[in-house]
């Protein structure tokens, strides 16, 4: 008999003749093998892996996740009590490394290679972000940072605190997507290789001394030339990056003029919810009093509203006035179990017109807005016609 | 930590491999002298075919089992964990242990199995071809009790 007939594998069941048989037996090399493990994947999935697009994410203290290019998967091992019998292609088990020290696959059956035990499946999570809001917050860039650069020593031993791409990749269970999407809802700034953000205090002086500029150079905040801008900025002692940083931050780009040098409208929300939380980072204040010092602060031209502030002040009436604090969902957790919970510690009973800024962001693969509120609040209607209250469950 | 997928098989090229499932467990003949699995045949695999309709049984000793196959919903990728080392320079100093570098490849993906989910007939219990197959099928209740 020719050699070649006698290699059986996969391919010799899948296509066996109708009234045929062959014959199953275990591979030379039948063996545990808990190298070879088995991945359920959606059909949606495969291009992205077989394309080499995906990978392993995780801490060794962690479970890892499985990242695309852009979502997170939990993965799950679901065992089964069945014997599943593993028979590979013929020709292709790697494991025969020295063909003659045995028959290799010239079996005269099919080789089982290995019985597995069950399998991996992956289920869509959430990426872990608030891993990345910690790491990032323990080391936030400031005016020392400026200062420091002169002392070059000092910013060698704070490296190990600060944190490149390929080091939150590491560390963070997020896609790639995920994690740029993370770093931007930080306002996160790549800074000579390290991701950091940035202290609000520093943040409001270069915004403040960016509107201080325009007024003495007469630039219209509609139409900000970020060349004019940044070498500005530069010149009154800020770090270019951080310059045009705050452009990025606080405006966006205008469309349409592709020039020499790009041009940026400050975003009068942006900018107004900016100078509101100065104000309240000191406490709370009389609802009259924070209204008209922040009036005050504003830019000229700009509009205050206090619906700007949804998701960042809450009220409070004590006696016949009412208070403002800051309350911001940026401080918040991103898991919904912790989120609710720092929720409900500030408030036991929430309105939806006061709840609904602070869960919009939250999303969970596979729950819906409505089922986060069945699984995390106590809904209450105490009439018909009355509001929904929510409480804690 | 990151562990790549690679693909070695190269993207549309992955073979397909095929998983034949049974329920209980096959197991050495206990009054057969052999005590290795490798190499030995386990049964035969054989496909039936009429006009109604198609199935497949596999004989494992004395035993006959009837299945069919199944077009997976989901299809499963066969993976290998390799080991390579880390270069020194890619190793950090920000608290992780000092780790060989792991990959993971795809070698191959299932689509279809052989699927016996039936209790087999016993096609005859005699203890003389029980002593000439080498490998046996046994209910889960047995296999536990060893």
């Amino acid at each position: 008999m020719e050699k070649s007939l006698r290699i059986k594998g996969a391919e010799s069941v899948l296509n066996l003749e109708p009234n045929s048989s062959i014959a199953i037996g275990y591979h030379a090399l039948f063996g545990s093998h808990d190298d070879l493990m088995l991945l359920e994947i959606d059909e949606k999935l495969l291009p992205d892996i077989l394309h080499e697009r995906v990978a392993l994410r995780g801490q060794p203290d962690e479970d890892s996740v499985l990242c695309t290019p852009s979502k997170t998967y939990a993965i799950k091992f679901v065992g089964n009590s069945n014997s599943p019998f593993l028979i590979p292609p013929s020709g292709q088990f790697p494991l025969c490394e020295n063909p003659q020290d045995f028959d290799g696959e010239v079996h005269g059956f099919a080789p089982v290679i290995k019985v597995a035990p069950g399998n991996m499946e992956l289920v869509e999570v959430a990426p872990k972000l608030d891993k990345l809001k910690l790491l990032l917050s323990k080391n936030p860039y400031g005016y020392e940072d400026v200062l420091e650069m002169d002392f070059m020593e000092d910013v060698e031993k704070n490296k190990a605190r600060l944190y490149s791409w390929d080091d939150l990749v590491g560390r963070v269970q997020a896609s790639d997507e995920e994690l740029r999407n993370g770093l931007w809802a930080l306002s996160a700034v790549e800074i000579d290789g390290f991701w950091r953000i940035v202290d609000e205090k520093y943040m409001d002086m270069i915004l403040r001394m960016l509107l201080h500029n325009s007024v003495l150079n007469d630039w219209s905040l509609d139409a900000l030339q970020e060349d004019d801008v940044v070498s500005v900025l530069v010149s009154d002692g800020f770090p270019e990056k951080l310059a045009s940083h705050c452009l990025h931050v606080y405006g966006s780009k205008v469309d349409g003029d592709v020039g020499r040098s790009c041009v940026w409208r400050l975003d009068e929300s942006r900018v107004c919810v900016h100078f509101a939380r100065q104000i309240l980072s000191t406490g709370k204040q009389k609802m009259e009093t924070f209204m008209a010092e922040w009036l005050q602060r504003i830019p000229g031209g700009m509009q205050i509203s206090f619906d700007m502030l949804e998701g960042e002040v809450l009220t409070e009436k004590l006696g016949v006035e009412t208070w403002v604090y800051s309350f911001s969902v940026s401080s918040l957790p991103l898991t919904p179990a912790e989120r609710f919970n720092m929720l409900f510690r500030e408030r036991s009973k929430w309105e939806w017109k006061d709840l609904q800024p602070y869960i919009r962001d939250l999303k969970v693969p596979g729950l819906s807005s409505e089922g986060l509120l069945l699984k995390y609040t106590r809904r209450s209607q105490p009439t018909l016609d009355a509001d929904p209250v929510f409480s804690s469950r | 930590m990151q562990i790549q997928v690679k693909c070695s098989c190269g993207a549309e090229n992955c073979r397909e491999w095929v998983v034949v499932e049974l329920q209980g467990t096959v197991e050495l003949n206990p009054s057969f002298f052999q005590t290795h699995l490798q190499n030995l045949q386990i049964g035969q695999l054989c496909r039936l075919s009429s006009s109604s309709q198609e199935s497949y049984t596999f004989t494992v000793g004395y035993h006959e089992l009837t299945g069919s196959r199944v077009t997976l919903k989901k299809p499963l990728l066969v993976l290998k964990k390799v080991k390579g080392f880390m270069d020194v320079d890619q190793s950090d100093d920000k608290g992780d242990l000092p780790s060989s570098k792991v990959e993971l490849d795809v070698i191959g993906i299932i689509r279809h199995k052989i699927l016996f989910k039936t209790r087999p007939k016993a096609l005859i219990s005699s203890k003389l071809i029980q002593e000439h197959v080498a490998v046996l099928w046994f209910a889960h209740v047995n296999a536990r009790k060893k």
